[in-house]
Formats: C-alpha cells, structure tokens, sequence
C-alpha cells in the first residue's frame, strides 16, 4: 500500500528546474534517492516537506493532499533536512522539550533508547557535536515519534563508516516494522546495501522509479556493479 | 497554541525581550517622553525576531507539526504578549499617576506630554503600528529585519512627536488631562488606541499569513 504518492511534482527556478517527478512509497520498503549534487533531490524533498511551494503536481501521504494537512501528515512522519542546523547552542535536552510538545505520539522511552543508541549527551549543544552526531541528532528527533514513513535528506553525510553502517542496519529493524524510509543520497554503497526501491533524479527529472532488482535488470550491464551502472548513467551512455 | 508559545518563549525569545518590558515603567518619567517607554519595549522584540532568525528559528518551526501558518500565530502571540504586558507596566504607572500622585509638582509642572488614557492609548496606536510594520514586513522574507525595523522607527518617532505637539495646539490642551479631568475624553481616546491596536494586529497577522505561506524556505 503506498502512504507517500508524489505526481507530476514541478517547480522552476530562474536556472533550474525539476519536472515531472513521480513516485511512491510502500509501507514496510526502503527507498534510495539517488543522485549527484544539483540533480533535484533537496528540491524534491523540500517540496514534499512543504518547504518549497512545487508550481505543479500534487503529493499525497496517508490518502491526504499535503495542502491543507500539513500539521495532521506531520504528526505522522519523521524527517530530517542533512543535519542540526538550528538553535546551535541550545542543548539537546532544551529542543527535545519543547518537540515533544508537538507530536502527540512522542514515546518518552523510544527517544531515551536513541539517545543511548547514538551515544548522545543530551546536556550538549550542536555547536559542540561533529557533524556526523548532528545528523544523529537530528535523527533522534525524527524517530521519537513513532513516524509511519521516514524522510530523510542525506542522512548519512559525514557519518563515519561505522556510524554509516550501524544507521543503514537501524533502517532494515524500522523498515521491518513496516515504516516506509525515503532517505536521499549520493554514497552508491548506502543504496546497496539497504535500498528495497531505487528513486533516480538527473537533471531535475526521474530517471527511474522502480525496486533495486528491477533497476538492476533494466539499466545495468552483466557483472557492472550499481555504482558503476550510476557513473555510465551520469556520463549519459545507455545499455546499448 | 499553548506549545506554540512556549515555543517563542523557550527557545526563539531573545532574553532582552523580557527584560525591556520593563521599559513600561518609563510611563513614570517627568518631563521625559513617556511613548519612548513603547518604543524599547519593541526594540526588545527586535531583538528576539534577530535572534530567533540567528538561530535559524523559522526552519526549525516549519519541521514542526503545524500549519505555516501557525508560525505566523506563534511569532504574534509572543509579540502581543509582550506589548501587552509592557502596557499593562504603562497602566499601573497611570494609574498611580492619575490618583495618588495626581496633585504632584513634579508631573503637574512637566512640559511633556502627561501619562494618562490618551497616552496609553498612543501605546497601543504604536505597537499596532509595530506589528503592521515590522512583523508585516519581516514575514514578506521571513528573514529581513532592518528595513521594516527602520521604516517603524521612522514612523514611531513621527507618531510620538505629533503625541507630544498635540496639547500644545489650542483647543487640544485637554488631550492632557491630569487624573480624572475630561476622563470621557480619555477614555474615548484609549478606546480608539485599542481599536488601532487590534485592527493593525488583525491586518498584518492576516497579511503575514499569506506572505509566509508561499516563500520557499
């Protein structure tokens, strides 16, 4: 069942645009956004956060238009735009205050768990935090809600391997509870190792939509691995 | 609402915000233009917009989940809030002023404009003239303070000298009226100040709204 319908998303700046995205996302699958930088997927993403106004399409989470129930699709997803990069010296514990004054299912106990998970000291401030414990930071707000669907902009920039590595493995146990994970990226190897579906922009338009086995049938060639399917892609060779 | 609020007070609130509200007591100044008291009340909330968008405040609140448009409410509330407890300060100072120092020397002799109803009514002309200009013209952006800040001053200072000229002109000492004297025509110009105060308010939360909803953050 799709919770997260995306149509004909459009939206124009003066030296970009990106046009025609469609996708959905299934209940319980992870999905990979892939791209190189500039291609669209912050655009995308903000544009289904509501954070950017498309001058087209219509996106849809839960059977519901985004347009006119912003707050109640809210309280059921998680998201987080990169890392951190707001209210820098106030302490984690200050933000997570006032959060969960929001969310009406914020579940106290899931958001101690992810703070002893990414070891965050919840006394800190992000100014005090590498960048690769903000975005875990950031992650802990997203997850203490118990989201049905999970949007994530480039969650694993600037995480170490291992961090990577320990968050890709968190995706697969949330994943299983049937939350649907809608994370971008430009690190091919995250999409190997924990993508369900493949979204692929280039250009401000998509490419592909589809799971990773069907991708992998249709774009790639014998023994060619996904990182390398992407390179002849971007460098515009096709199959043939 | 409630959380909203709490929001701007715990975490976007520049702590000057709450300290200048006690500029408010300025209404108990003689011979010093007492409407100044309502100018440093709002240079406190400029500084809690500057904060808040140091801060990256706005971004922050629209992960939140609420409308767009709640952040609107959100930053309003907060403002009111604190012009009105800055008024509330101005009122307790009138009030004593207006009874139990209404004979004083000091107030009686003042060459400045009298702290009394019309006074607290230009109050609220002035942080109407506050919301409808500065927090108007900050959620045209959702970032730029110093225009809108500058044309507020700009008018605020206008306001209070016509404020302060208005008793000089014949026909209009009345306007400075010492403890209960011509207090229908106090009270009528503290209404009106009341009405400025709530339409501006209204006009530029309505105004606000639809600016900030289609910026793209």
């Amino acid at each position: 069942m799709s919770i997260v319908t995306i149509r004909n998303l459009k939206k124009s700046y003066p030296s970009f645009e990106v046009d025609m995205i469609s996708f959905s996302l299934e209940r319980g699958r992870i999905t990979g956004f892939i791209g190189r930088n500039g291609a669209g997927k912050t655009t995308t993403i903000k544009s289904m956060l509501n954070m950017v106004h498309p001058d087209g399409g219509d996106i849809e989470y839960f059977g519901m238009p985004l347009r006119g129930n912003e707050a109640a699709i809210k309280q059921r997803i998680g998201y987080s735009t990169g890392t951190v990069n707001w209210y820098p010296r106030r302490k984690i514990r200050e933000i997570a205050d006032v959060m969960k004054s929001f969310y009406e299912n914020w579940d106290e106990e899931l958001y101690r768990r992810y703070l002893e998970m990414f070891e965050l000291d919840e006394e800190k401030s992000a100014l005090e935090l590498s960048e690769g414990m903000k975005v875990k930071c950031n992650l802990l707000f997203a997850l203490s809600h118990g989201a049905e669907a999970l949007i994530l902009d480039e969650p694993t920039s600037g995480l170490d391997p291992f961090s990577r590595d320990e968050l890709l493995e968190l995706f697969d146990r949330i994943s299983a509870e049937g939350v649907a994970i809608f994370f971008s990226t430009h690190i091919i190897s995250d999409i190997e190792k924990c993508a369900d579906d493949i979204v692929y922009i280039s250009h401000g338009k998509i490419v592909a939509a589809m799971s990773r086995d069907e991708f992998c049938n249709e774009f790639s060639q014998p023994n060619e691995s996904l990182e390398e399917t992407f390179l002849r892609l971007e460098r515009g060779e096709t199959n043939a | 609402m409630r959380n909203i609020l709490m929001k701007e007070m715990k975490l976007s609130a520049s702590p000057l915000a709450f300290f200048f509200i006690a500029f408010g007591l300025m209404f108990f100044l003689p011979g010093y233009p007492v409407l100044c008291g309502e100018f440093f009340v709002t240079l406190g909330l400029y500084q809690s917009f500057q904060y808040a968008r140091e801060a990256n405040d706005i971004v922050f609140s629209a992960l939140l989940p609420i409308a767009k448009k709640d952040i609107v409410k959100g930053r309003f509330a907060f403002s009111c809030c604190i012009e009105l407890c800055g008024w509330v300060l101005m009122l307790i100072a009138v009030l004593l002023r207006m009874t139990a120092f209404a004979e004083a020397e000091l107030y009686r002799t003042n060459a400045l404009m009298n702290a009394n109803f019309f006074a607290l009514g230009m109050a609220l002309l002035l942080f109407g003239m506050f919301n409808l200009i500065f927090i108007g013209g900050f959620f045209k952006t959702a970032y730029k303070t110093g225009k809108p800040f500058i044309t507020y001053i700009i008018v605020c200072f206008v306001i209070i000298g016509v404020a302060e000229a208005l008793h000089h002109i014949p026909g209009l000492a009345v306007l400075n009226a010492f403890g209960s004297e011509h207090i229908g025509l106090q009270l009528a110009t503290l209404l009106a100040g009341a009405c400025c105060y709530v339409i501006f308010t209204f006009l530029s939360y309505r105004r606000s709204c639809d600016s900030f909803e289609v910026i793209d953050l």
